[in-house]
């Protein structure tokens, strides 16, 4: 999908450039701290969280198994109201329709609104190509695009960058010196961004949910930018994933529920916009022209596929981000895709059909499942992390030396003697590479954990070997069992054995 | 709507595309689903909140206990007060102390009788869409403040819902520097669906173009985590109480 930040090597190296840079590590788990603590508290507030999660789960369960049904019905609405409604099943297709939009409307401005969709498509390239001045209005989105970067958050796209970085960028495009004043610094994009939000004359937007039943289209923000994006320009282009559905307003109840107290521990994100069409004939203002274009870029892939349909349930909060312990250490960029984190770890793999190429971010993780806990529509993500990785194996794109390492595993511990000779010799074989009580060689497999850590040396004597000292040792200091409970489990071993089930070798 | 006069050669052609498109788009859904295309409204037996939360509801004085705190928690500012003539002198006054040189005001006979005209001869005041020449963004643009009336509010959230009408601007509540929303208390609402479930029971036909739902000023974390207040939209909004 990203050819530019997905041959700038591996995530491992990616990472290690993040890991490098201290601000970025200290801002990054700064925000996703008061991020998450928010969530908690937020969550807490409105009560019976799991209940409401579980609402939100089913809501979304039940319009991606009938996605047909609604995505077709919001079309038909959406269209009664007077939307041009446009398919695009990929990259191209969707580019081709914004760029024909664009020639027509002869258009010299594009001002955006936050959109991930857009991030995927690289639209600004292609506009920018065709000598269109195209501008993201979300603070944080103008701050990046003017560094020449993606987002590092899906909610707080700038969350690497310090307020002196920030100071420096927009000087440049102020042409004068402005303070690292957070103040001083959003009144100058507020100033500047006025002027282009009146001059442009396409304004583009994502979509947080489209309502089927209505053809209208809900969008949560807390600046202001988007309602402008929406409401000056007069041709309005909305982005929207196929997956956005929800099927009424009173659906959309439990989503304003879930999203913002998600992702900032808001009760309401400051602006929520629902748009249902272009401008009546005799408003004085919205959009005259309306165009909503669905994009699918490899998401009804999904569809049909047991282990990962239930990841077009994503509702965009970021939850998962900011309980990652990985995502905080290593931050947005070092995942290479539009989407970072857990939800990014999977989603752009699933979304590129190419899991080898993307394998490396699956393995970005601890499997901790923070992630599917966070995750307000109950996402199993950590359980998609390990299925990426058995299809990585299935399809060949494995380690050899892993592969090799769980062969030679699986002969040593199938036989006991073996087992045994093995670890006799290990224990003369290590003499050698043995100071201190620890091994540092940092050769073959130990490099990667030698260059961190120590590996400690096998014991003398091995557990098996101080079994017999052990349990009499136990047996001597242990106080004698409750009468009760030796009854309970003798009774429980002659049940056992009159079954005929064997136990284990402990008898 | 814009559909209504001629549409353009190019549009024509994408609208035919669009519908060529539409069907192997939704159809590879239904083959990806592995049935047979869905044309019924399926059985939604999980619409809407978890049961019990319909039930909930405050009482008038929680109601306006909750929206103040909600509302003011996030850098809004709630006045409470009996009339609208006390609303009117609440504008004035505020108008005058912060300077204002426009004003621009919803056209809506509510906000016409606040006769705020004659309370601020040396304000510049214009009413939303009164005049058909009338570059209407600029005005709001240009405004130091902006008076809407609310259409409902809910408590549970601290937000007012405003929705757009020939009279009643997006702008309005947008442009401006300062917002001034007034809200009837018998509009103010528990929850928040008490403002959503009218919208499917109205219809698509009769929906407003714009329903923006305001739960205090225009915000951005976005700089270092810092809090900055009036990134695009108003940094300061009143909600007026009034009854």
């Amino acid at each position: 999908m990203n050819p530019a930040q997905s041959t700038q090597g591996t995530v491992k190296e990616r990472a290690g450039v993040a890991l490098n840079n201290d601000f970025l590590r200290n801002a990054v788990k700064f925000t996703t701290e008061r991020l998450r603590s928010g969530k908690q508290a937020a969550s807490a507030e409105h009560g019976n969280w799991e209940e409401w999660r579980e609402r939100g789960r089913q809501i979304r369960l039940h319009t991606i198994a009938h996605l047909d049904y609604y995505l077709n019905l919001f079309v038909d609405n959406a269209r009664k109201n007077g939307v041009h409604v446009h398919f695009a099943p990929d990259t191209a297709a969707a580019t081709d329709i914004v760029m024909t939009i664009a020639r027509n409307k002869q258009a010299e401005s594009v001002v955006k609104s936050k959109s991930m969709v857009s991030e995927e498509l690289h639209i600004n390239r292609a506009l920018e190509l065709a000598g269109i001045e195209t501008i993201e209005s979300d603070l944080g989105e103008y701050i990046i695009q003017l560094a020449g970067e993606g987002p590092s958050h899906i909610v707080i796209p700038a969350i690497h960058k310090n307020r002196y970085q920030i100071a420096e960028l927009l000087s440049e495009d102020a042409g004068e010196e402005l303070p690292p004043d957070t103040t001083i610094l959003a009144g100058y994009v507020r100033r500047k961004l006025r002027e282009k939000f009146l001059g442009a004359d396409i304004g583009m937007t994502g979509c947080n949910f489209a309502i089927a039943e209505t053809g209208s289209m809900v969008l949560f923000e807390n600046e202001g930018n988007a309602r402008m994006v929406t409401t000056l320009p007069k041709t309005q282009i909305t982005l929207m994933g196929m997956e956005r559905i929800i099927p009424s307003w009173e659906d959309l109840e439990v989503m304003a529920t879930l999203l913002p107290r998600s992702a900032t521990g808001q009760r309401l994100t400051m602006y929520m916009s629902g748009i249902t069409g272009p401008k009546r004939t005799a408003d004085g203002d919205g959009p005259e022209e309306m165009h909503i274009i669905i994009v699918d870029n490899g998401r009804s892939e999904q569809l049909g596929d047991p282990e990962f349909q239930e990841l077009l349930n994503c509702i965009r909060c970021g939850a998962c981000l900011n309980v990652c312990p990985v995502y905080r250490h290593i931050g947005g960029h070092s995942y290479g895709g539009t989407y970072s984190g857990p939800i990014g770890a999977v989603l752009t793999p699933a979304l590129n059909r190419n899991v080898a190429e993307w394998d490396d971010i699956a393995n970005a993780s601890s499997l901790c499942g923070a992630c599917s806990e966070a995750c307000p529509v109950k996402i199993p993500l950590h359980d998609m992390l390990v299925y990426l990785r058995r299809r990585k194996v299935e399809r060949g794109h494995g380690n050899r030396w892993e592969a090799l390492g769980m062969k030679g595993f699986a002969v040593l511990m199938a036989n006991s003697k073996r087992l045994n000779l093995a670890l006799k010799m290990g224990r003369i074989a290590q003499k050698p590479v043995v100071h201190n009580k620890g091994i540092t060689l940092k050769i073959g497999p130990l490099k990667g954990w030698n260059t961190y850590r120590v590996t400690s040396p096998m014991a003398d004597h091995s557990f098996r070997e101080n079994w017999q000292e052990l349990s009499e040792d136990t047996r001597r200091t242990a106080p004698p069992m409750n009468a009760e409970t030796r009854d309970r489990m003798e009774q429980i071993l002659r049940q056992r054995r009159a079954s005929g089930i064997q136990g284990g070798h402990h008898e | 709507m814009s559909n209504s006069q001629s549409t353009p050669d190019w549009l024509n052609k994408l609208e035919e595309q669009s519908r060529i498109s539409q069907q192997a788009f939704i159809d590879n859904i239904s083959t990806r689903l592995r049935r047979p295309r869905m044309t019924e409204a399926p059985d939604h037996p999980y619409r809407g909140t978890p049961a019990l939360w319909s039930e909930f509801e405050w009482d008038a004085q929680q109601r306006i206990d909750k929206f103040t705190t909600h509302f003011q928690e996030v850098g809004g500012h709630v006045v409470r007060l009996q009339t609208m003539e006390q609303a009117a002198g609440f504008i004035a006054d505020h108008a005058v102390q912060m300077n204002a040189r426009y004003l621009i005001r919803q056209q809506q006979p509510e906000l016409a009788e606040l006769r705020l005209e004659e309370r601020l001869p040396d304000v510049q005041i214009s009413s939303w869409n009164s005049d058909p020449d009338e570059a209407w963004k600029a005005r709001a643009a240009e405004a130091d403040i902006g008076v809407v009336m609310a259409d409902g509010a809910a408590a549970y959230t601290g937000t007012v819902m405003v929705t757009s009408t020939p009279h009643q601007g997006r702008s309005v509540s947008l442009l401006p520097t300062v917002c001034i929303v007034i809200l009837p208390v018998d509009r103010l609402y528990t929850r928040l669906g008490e403002l959503l479930i009218p919208m499917d029971e109205i219809g698509r036909e009769h929906l407003p173009a714009g329903m923006h739902f305001i739960s205090g000023p225009s915000r951005s974390s976005d700089i270092e985590n810092d809090l900055t207040i009036g990134v695009h939209g108003p940094g300061i909004i009143y909600t007026l109480l009034v009854g």
